[in-house]
């Protein structure tokens, strides 16, 4: 029955109005400039049939209706029952404020001895998107700035500075001094839209104060990042490797191109494709959880079992630790398995005329091509409920090159200074209630999505000039279009 | 000319770097991170010459750290009365010198700051009832009024009830029934709701996600567990009982605090009709201990300072806090460790009540069934609270002890009721 109402394929996948770019082998190429429009007009008509589809047979498994100021922290509802301590054990990790070692409560001492902050929500608020502080004065409470210097790590990735390491640490544990701080200013520029409507678009500009290690030699690389949202992203792991890689061959607009990063994993000890992170710079949420308690929080796990201290922190290596690791497997699985099934948000009032009219529009400026409305999950053992499903991520995983405006001159891994990951789009409507100072672009520039469309350029160039040419009526349309996801 | 400049660039050099150099306050809390984040952001966009430094720590833990030399804490900011009160007494704080006017030492009979003034209430939080209305109806259950409620036959299998040896806020809650109500009705209350409840050994908002999700109808928990889920938009209630038991929680200066402006700012801070709002906050919904902020509350927002003046009793919170390890170590033994026993013994003389009520063996089932093997005097002795603070040898045998006979009372009484049942009409 299910098969009959959904078109579920001989793979056990539901195929109702898949990406279709990912369909094609990427040895078929057309040749003539007629086959590549046809086939451009092909991918337009299916894409636009895939935003005008109602909500998949089993679409609820996999995303909660929720759009609550809690719409990010609920797990899939087809996660069993038998799941659900892993999942609460993983919640309350994520939950928790780590405690400074030594501690009685050894399971969670381990903060520092540099760190960001004190928790995993501290930074993503309502497992939300992060946002610039407003005033130079205002910490980075839910931001970070990654350092490197010119080379690589060895494995292709960045070169971390030899005494400050990858990222600024602005805290210290008693005893150990934090890295400085990094002030934000903003410059602020008006951009005219075709209707004569102006809007105002702020530039973040770092400036890094007390440091403690030394001033920052020039060659210095900088590049602030507010904390992406936590939910989907099993969902996204579940996509098959060869779906995202195909995508880079998938016919695209002229000038829209993406590839893919290509990363360490430490696990695997090799490099393989990137998925996760500003700059698809991470192969896994494992690797991307890890990394982030140690980075952020000083937090050693069994995949980065060294504390972040460099050879120039002296007082940081002989801080005390409180285990090694400080987070135990148990703990890094539970963490994993929470980040798996969170659920995204489904699409709200999708038969709304405006939004309808809106999803039109983003699929007629060409945003779909990069936002790619639908992919497909393959096998998934840590989570069954995630195989085989269609998910609405509004993502291709693949970097663009996003222009000089947006550019940090930071290459990592593959993606150069220009080149982002597109992010996902799910959930998007909902980051302001979540959080209402949510941030949008990677350095939380935008204000609203609007202004993050508008920043928009290099490969989405004639994307943003198309928004820039609407009329505020469409404008509007976009807007509920993408509130709505 | 060029002085000039050059004198004019260096002041300027100096003033950015005073603009830009803050002083840490250093903090020590075991609060969740939606209580810190608020209060860090809106403290330092108020004070901005400080920069917020939280040090995480709680219970015991928290007490072992500040024994140790050069803990250099500024601010203790929490919710753990007894090390308050443990603190106070050895001397570790100054005494409040902050403008304290608009704070009551007092809810009523709850006594919240301490009466020497060396730390006062920051927030409050009120124990009681969080339910889920659409299953309370659909088992046709009523609306719990008060805890004596939930000790109806009707709420078996729908009752979740945390276990204070292994839930924080529990232990209070417990006590608050227990002088409440009295020594000895306080523990028929209480193991009367365990016969009809499930047992919470896990943190604190699981109760309010068992009740917000639907999975149970009633949980006994604390007010901004619930009230925060309710202001999120989650199908459940709450309700107090009739008398409110309240859980303070504190502030303090150490008395060899290093930025002792910067800790006076942040008390103040705290303490202040800005700080007080923050609790009130979807995420925290604490219960202010600033009256003159209830006079801005979201709709239906609790006011203890009114509700106290409905109903009140004397809480004695020095002892309550002193007995916590025993209270809870009887809780184990009558309770968590009998749980069986003890659904067993009530179901049987609920179904004895429900074929006779002159039976002279259904009196003597309830004496088995509400026996204790302590009286309210003994649990103030302090040897015997040092014993199961310490939980040494002694405890470990008066509680093998208190096992037997538990065991054998509530045989006995289970016996008598289904001998009530047994019997011929």
């Amino acid at each position: 029955m299910k098969q009959q109402k959904s078109g579920i394929s001989n793979s056990g996948t539901t195929d109702v109005g898949a990406n279709l770019f990912a369909q094609k082998p990427s040895h078929v190429r057309m040749n003539s400039h007629l086959q590549k429009t046809q086939s451009w007009l092909l991918g337009l008509l299916l894409i636009a049939l895939s935003l005008s589809q109602p909500a998949f047979a089993n679409e609820s498994d996999i995303t909660t209706d929720k759009a609550t100021r809690e719409a990010y922290l609920q797990a899939i509802p087809a996660m069993p029952e038998s799941d659900r301590p892993k999942f609460i054990h993983g919640r309350s990790l994520v939950r928790q404020v780590w405690v400074i070692a030594p501690s009685e409560n050894r399971e969670i001492a381990g903060l520092g001895p540099l760190y960001n902050r004190l928790s995993c929500i501290a930074c993503h608020i309502g497992n939300g998107r992060g946002f610039a502080p407003a005033t130079p004065q205002e910490p980075m409470r839910t931001m970070l700035v990654r350092l490197s210097v010119p080379g690589d790590d060895g494995h292709g990735g960045p070169k971390p500075h030899a005494a400050y390491g990858g990222q600024l640490n602005e805290n210290g544990v008693p005893g150990v001094t934090g890295e400085g701080r990094a002030e934000v200013r903003f410059t602020e520029h008006a951009v005219k839209l075709k209707d004569g409507t102006q809007i105002k678009l702020r530039k973040p500009v770092i400036t890094f104060v007390d440091l403690a290690y030394g001033e920052f030699p020039p060659e210095m690389m900088t590049s602030p990042r507010i904390t992406p949202p936590l939910f989907g992203l099993g969902l996204l792991q579940a996509v098959p490797e060869a779906d995202i890689v195909a995508l880079v061959d998938a016919p695209k607009p002229e000038g829209i191109k993406g590839r893919v990063n290509r990363v360490w994993d430490e696990e695997q000890q090799k490099n393989v494709l990137g998925r996760f992170g500003w700059k698809a710079n991470m192969p896994n949420l494992r690797q991307q959880i890890a990394g982030a308690y140690v980075g952020d929080m000083g937090i050693t796990s069994p995949l980065f079992p060294k504390e972040n201290c460099t050879a120039a922190q002296g007082a940081c290596r002989q801080s005390p630790s409180a285990g090694s690791p400080e987070l135990t497997k148990e703990q890094l699985d539970a963490s994993e398995f929470y980040h798996f099934a969170l659920a995204a948000p489904r699409q709200r009032n999708a038969n709304n005329k405006q939004v309808q009219r809106g999803a039109a529009l983003f699929r007629q400026a060409q945003c779909s091509a990069c936002h790619v409305p639908q992919l497909k999950t393959g096998d998934f053992a840590p989570l069954p409920a995630l195989s085989h499903q269609i998910i609405r991520p509004y993502t291709d995983l693949l970097l663009h090159d996003m222009g000089e405006a947006l550019a940090d001159h930071r290459p990592d891994y593959l993606a150069t200074g220009r080149e982002w990951r597109t992010p996902p789009l799910w959930g998007i409507g909902l980051a302001r209630k979540v959080d209402p100072r949510a941030g949008f672009l990677h350095d939380g520039r935008a204000r609203t999505v609007l202004e993050a469309v508008l920043w928009h350029d290099g490969e989405a160039a004639n994307a943003a000039q198309s928004v820039k040419d609407m009329s505020a009526s469409d404008r509007k349309a976009l807007t509920k279009f993408l509130e709505s996801l | 000319m060029r002085a000039i400049k050059w004198i004019m660039a260096a002041c300027l050099l100096l003033l950015s770097q005073l603009a830009s150099a803050t002083e840490k306050v250093v903090v020590l809390s075991s609060y969740p991170q939606e209580v810190i984040t608020p209060f860090e952001a809106a403290f330092e966009a108020a004070y901005p010459q400080y920069r917020l430094e939280i040090l995480w720590r709680h219970g015991r833990d928290a007490m072992t750290y500040l024994h140790q030399p050069h803990s250099a804490v500024d601010v203790y900011w929490t919710p753990a009365q007894r090390n308050f009160a443990v603190l106070a007494k050895e001397g570790a704080f100054r005494k409040l010198d902050i403008d304290l006017s608009g704070l009551p030492k007092k809810i009523g009979g709850f006594q919240i700051s301490d009466p020497d003034g060396y730390y006062v209430a920051s927030e409050t939080a009120g124990y009681g009832m969080a339910y889920h209305p659409a299953e309370l109806k659909r088992m046709q259950l009523p609306i719990p009024t008060d805890w004596k409620s939930l000790m109806s036959p009707a709420f078996n299998g729908h009752v979740v009830m945390p276990v204070p040896s292994k839930v924080g806020y529990a232990p209070m809650l417990v006590d608050t029934l227990l002088q409440g109500y009295g020594w000895q009705q306080g523990w028929d209350v209480l193991k009367q709701i365990a016969a009809n409840a499930i047992l919470a050994d896990t943190p604190s908002t699981f109760i309010s996600d068992d009740v917000g999700s639907g999975r149970e109808a009633v949980g006994m928990t604390m007010d901004f567990f619930a009230r925060s889920a309710i202001a999120n938009e989650n199908p459940l209630r709450f309700t107090y009982p009739e008398k409110v038991g309240y859980s303070p929680a504190h502030v303090a200066i150490f008395r060899e605090a290093k930025n002792l402006d910067g800790a006076r700012a942040f008390a103040s801070f705290v303490l202040s009709d800005q700080g007080q709002k923050l609790l009130l906050h979807p995420d925290i919904r604490k219960l202010p201990v600033r009256p003159a902020v209830y006079a801005s509350k979201p709709k239906g927002y609790f006011d203890p300072f009114a509700s106290a003046q409905l109903a009140s009793y004397d809480y004695d919170a020095a002892s309550g806090l002193m007995r916590q390890e025993l209270i809870s170590a009887l809780f184990d033994a009558l309770i968590t460790r009998h749980h069986l026993e003890l659904k067993t013994m009530w179901s049987a003389i609920h179904q004895a009540e429900q074929k006779t009520r002159n039976d002279p063996r259904l009196q003597e089932a309830r004496t088995h069934a509400n026996w204790l093997p302590l009286t309210a005097a003994q649990t103030n002795d302090a040897a015997l609270q040092q014993t199961f603070i310490q939980r040494d040898s002694r405890a470990v045998t008066l509680e093998q002890q208190w096992d037997t006979e538990i065991s054998k009372h509530y045989a006995q009484a289970t016996q008598l009721a289904q001998a009530i049942l047994g019997a011929k009409p």
